[in-house]
């Protein structure tokens, strides 16, 4: 199998899962049209980079703007690792932020009605 | 519907942090402004958990003290303010500084302003008259709201005034992430997203030596603009 094949098939799923999701959120109305645009944009530009690797490879060599070795094995888990971080990264940021924003609304809740008791005492 | 016909309620919201010094005038000079008015109005002071005795003095004073748990920023307990506005059926709600930095008069004006021109959002700039303000403090804010401007589109002489005038369906709708000093910016993009009526109306601001103390430095404007810009980008990203 191909290296690059390999490439392409180990960091797939993480694409298409963070294509799924901005998806699933702007259906849901949780996400704007524009958001959702930027987020598939950026995530097709990935794909398209991957898939296109080996024949940017050969052109860049053939033209001799580069004199790399071909992907290794190494390469290939290193980008691997490199895309599912960032899938992780993005995912636990949006986790962090939607608990940072439930926290921010239970203690302005308890804030206002334990205030509103203390006016009633 | 004219301000003769029907008595608004309104909410003047204070966030307060270790404010002991200036609060009580603060509130006492709003009180006496606001007594000549059709207004029925309630002083609202949102204690952001301050270690001194801002809480006490507040109350004493005859202002409604929420009270924070802990210390959630100028934004945190702006938005706490609100929330109590919204939930308590007020009409209108103002936000003022605590440190004495805004008229009460100015505050009047502004909610006339308001009903008068059916906005929803309605900034006091001290920045269309900037007279009596350092040229430290004018450069900061004005490169504030340029930032502001390029990242959101959105076009305010004074970006980060804390005199605000919010209708009610500002008050329903109108919410925002941030909970630092940054929030005065996301509002701003908040209600351009939601289409509130947005504008402004010149304040005059009051700096006392205590005042200028208080209140920021053009390095605090430094994260303000690093906090905005992981916003922005955080708000593409998902």
């Amino acid at each position: 199998m191909s290296r690059y094949f390999l490439l392409l098939l180990l960091t797939t799923p993480f694409i298409l899962l963070s294509i799924l999701s901005a998806l699933t959120k702007y259906k849901l109305g949780r996400s704007t049209k524009k958001r959702f645009i930027v987020q598939f944009i950026t995530w097709l530009l990935v794909f398209i980079g991957l898939a296109s690797a080996e024949t940017i490879y050969i052109w860049l060599f053939q033209h001799k703007l580069t004199q790399t070795e071909p992907l290794s094995l190494f390469d290939v888990i290193q980008i691997s690792a490199i895309i599912m971080i960032f899938y992780i990264a993005n995912r636990s940021r949006a986790k962090i932020e939607t608990l940072e924003k439930r926290m921010q609304d239970l203690h302005q809740e308890l804030s206002i009605r334990l205030s509103d008791k203390n006016r009633n005492k | 519907m004219t301000k003769k016909e029907i008595k608004y309620k309104i909410c003047i919201v204070i966030p307060a942090y270790n404010e002991s010094t200036a609060i009580g005038d603060v509130i006492s000079d709003v009180r006496d402004t606001f007594k000549h008015c059709d207004y029925e109005t309630e002083i609202v002071v949102v204690n952001d958990a301050s270690k001194d005795k801002t809480g006490i003095i507040a109350r004493e004073q005859g202002a409604t003290v929420i009270q924070h748990l802990l210390n959630s920023g100028a934004g945190g307990a702006t938005a706490t303010g609100l929330s109590y506005a919204e939930q308590n059926g007020f009409d209108i709600a103002v936000t003022m500084d605590a440190d004495g930095q805004h008229s009460s008069k100015d505050a009047i004006k502004g909610i006339d302003e308001l009903i008068k021109r059916g906005d929803d959002l309605l900034i006091g700039s001290r920045l269309i008259n900037s007279k009596g303000m350092s040229k430290a403090k004018i450069i900061g804010n004005r490169g504030l709201s340029f930032v502001t401007y390029m990242l959101f589109g959105i076009h305010s002489t004074d970006s980060q005034s804390g005199l605000r005038v919010f209708s009610h369906r500002a008050l329903e709708s109108l919410r925002w992430k941030t909970s630092g000093y940054e929030f005065c910016s996301e509002m701003l993009w908040r209600a351009k997203q939601l289409n509130l009526r947005i504008s402004e109306y010149p304040i005059e601001a009051i700096y006392t030596d205590y005042s200028k103390a208080k209140g920021q430095n053009n390095w605090n404007g430094v994260n303000i603009v690093k906090s905005l810009l992981r916003r922005r980008i955080a708000e593409l990203m998902g």
